[in-house]
């Protein structure tokens, strides 16, 4: 519980309980006119064994957690709870009025357990809205912060439904795309015009993704090739591509721009911080029961070399949720830095031998 | 006449640049880059008064560039799409545009320049003075972990020393650079800039109050409220310094 919260706690215990004294002084003036040093005794004794008692019970509540509990279980356990607190007070409060030789005369009168119970009711009766107003304050308090964790939570599934959309194509690539296509405009229309068509390609298909669950790997392809197309204008002598494809699997199913994400980020972190330069090879093939993507490109992995590719990021652990979602515990995604300067990035989906 | 260098690892990006400047006669591209090494050998030899820079390229970015050298000249970033890095910029003295770039925009940033360059003749001092040192007019770079500054030299009151590093104390900030204490001394111009102690180097335009310590000694209480202490050797100097 933080200090401030405590600090309120007593502030209101000390509030109450002292308003409470102030009527009773007031009370008696009124009513009775003189203020005897009994009455005093009587308003010391009330205010003491008020916040003592109440306190008491205050540990007893946090220390259960009655306060998480939800309204209908805890309603007879506070019930329970105020009856015994009334009783530990109405005790209290006889054992103290005797000490001090508070009592008035005709309550003396009374037997042990009369007295007892006048007590409790007496005073017990202020346990309720004590109670009352603890309850009700941190029912509120509770169900406002409440309120606040979800509003945390849905800004933080928002931002992460942004992430998963940005994700599909990066705007660094379209705009630099679009710079490249602008001076090519003047040296070389054709294929000024020809890149457009590439770059429509792409976005046309990276909006189509979302309504996607797998596309056709040949799809998928095309809209690789358009991109490393693009990159090329780019990069230039920069970036050398390669493909190694197994016409038998085109036909096999993959999620939408995964393909297309894992390329772009062999470029992204790989081709783009080699000052010479490098290769994007793309290899689809069988293996056993398994149809095998590979993309390897010239680079480093985590700061190896220049350009180091984060293997713990977003994208590894979202790529393989993925592939498990849609294909089921066998697929598989795997990154890799082999012989030294080329990072492996390796995608296997169990083939569905009933098509 | 502007002279420029434009420092882009693509070379379509670089035509398409230089395309645009065609329109500004006042700026004459009098060299190209391709990466951030190629770009400090040209400014080095060429010494330029604007550089267009590009912030992502291989090997090493136009920040870690920038950081390398010694004066920065005046610099227009340009990028595809980074805000992030644009975010990283506290300040002032740059500009940047987004490319493709918009006609518009770049007279907006070349105009600009201009004016900056009205405000002080800042082609005129690198030909005149000793190139190796520092012009209270020229600007440094300052890149300490995700944020950077461009630093008028005037600006900077107090150069501290820990360890191998130097603070560098300018306005609410106290980056550290690598550099030396010596170093630094050497490159200043020492009427601006005074060895106070061991570990301290002040801008004498940038005390505010200056009281007699023990020992023969000056404290000198600087506009940032730092309080530094001159030593007795170099007190002596000081007041030769400061008196007519």
């Amino acid at each position: 519980m933080p200090k401030s919260t405590s600090k309120y706690y007593w502030w209101c215990q000390i509030s109450g309980w002292g308003f409470l004294a102030l009527v009773m002084v007031l009370d008696a003036s009124t009513f009775d006119q003189n203020i005897t040093s009994r009455r005093m005794g009587l308003m010391v004794v009330s205010i003491f064994s008020g916040i003592f008692v109440t306190h008491l019970f205050r540990i007893f509540i946090r220390r259960t957690g009655w306060l998480m509990l939800p309204v209908e279980k805890a309603l007879p356990k506070f019930m329970m709870g105020i009856l015994a607190t009334s009783l530990l007070i109405g005790l209290m409060r006889m054992g103290l009025d005797t000490a001090f030789n508070l009592s008035s005369p005709s309550r003396q009168k009374m037997d042990f357990l009369t007295r007892l119970l006048y007590n409790t009711m007496n005073d017990g009766l202020l346990i309720v809205p004590w109670t009352l107003i603890y309850y009700v304050y941190h029912y509120i308090e509770n169900s406002r912060k409440q309120q606040l964790d979800t509003l945390k939570l849905e800004a933080l599934v928002k931002e992460l439904e942004l992430k998963t959309i940005k994700a599909h194509i990066n705007p660094h690539f379209i705009f630099n795309a679009l710079n490249s296509i602008r001076a090519l405009i003047d040296e070389n229309p054709v294929r000024a015009r020809t890149a457009i068509t590439e770059l429509s390609n792409i976005l046309r298909s990276s909006m189509q993704a979302e309504k996607l669950e797998t596309v056709t790997f040949e799809k998928e392809l095309n809209i690789v090739k358009d991109y490393l197309a693009l990159e090329h204008i780019r990069f230039e002598d920069r970036l050398q591509v390669e493909y190694d494809i197994d016409e038998d699997t085109l036909d096999q199913p993959i999620p939408p721009m995964m393909l297309q994400t894992l390329v772009e980020n062999a470029i992204k972190h790989g081709i783009s911080h080699q000052v010479n330069g490098g290769k994007v090879k793309i290899v689809s093939d069988f293996k056993d029961e398994f149809h095998e993507l590979v993309i390897l490109n010239t680079g480093g992995l985590n700061g190896n070399g220049n350009g180091g590719r984060n293997v713990d990021g977003f994208g590894l652990a979202s790529t393989k949720n993925r592939l498990q979602i849609l294909f089921g515990q066998k697929a598989n995604f795997d990154i890799r830095e082999v012989n030294g300067n080329t990072v492996q990035a390796t995608v296997l989906i169990p083939v569905d031998l009933t098509k | 006449m502007i002279r420029a260098i434009i420092i882009d690892d693509e070379r379509l990006a670089r035509n398409e640049l230089k395309k645009l400047l065609l329109d500004f006669p006042e700026i004459e591209v009098i060299a190209e880059a391709a990466n951030a090494t190629e770009g400090v050998e040209k400014i080095d030899s060429l010494n330029p008064d604007l550089i267009f820079l590009d912030i992502q390229m291989p090997g090493k970015t136009g920040f870690d560039m920038l950081s390398e050298l010694e004066r920065a000249p005046n610099v227009i970033f340009t990028t595809a799409y980074d805000e992030y890095a644009l975010k990283a910029f506290e300040v002032n003295a740059l500009d940047y545009l987004l490319k493709p770039v918009e006609p518009k925009r770049l007279a907006d940033a070349l105009q600009k320049l201009q004016i900056e360059e009205d405000k002080e003749p800042l082609s005129d001092h690198t030909i005149s003075v000793n190139r190796s040192i520092l012009n209270e007019h020229d600007q440094v770079f300052v890149k300490d972990g995700e944020r950077c500054w461009f630093v008028k030299l005037s600006d900077i009151r107090l150069f501290e020393s820990v360890g191998n590093y130097a603070k560098v104390y300018f306005g609410p900030n106290k980056p550290l650079i690598l550099k030396s204490l010596n170093a630094l001394e050497e490159r200043l111009d020492e009427k601006v800039f005074f060895r106070a102690n061991r570990k301290h180097i002040v801008n004498l335009r940038l005390i505010e109050k200056i009281e007699p310590y023990f020992n023969g000694g000056l404290l000198l209480e600087m506009k940032g409220g730092e309080k530094i202490e001159v030593s007795r050797r170099q007190t002596v100097k000081f007041k030769e310094m400061m008196s007519l």
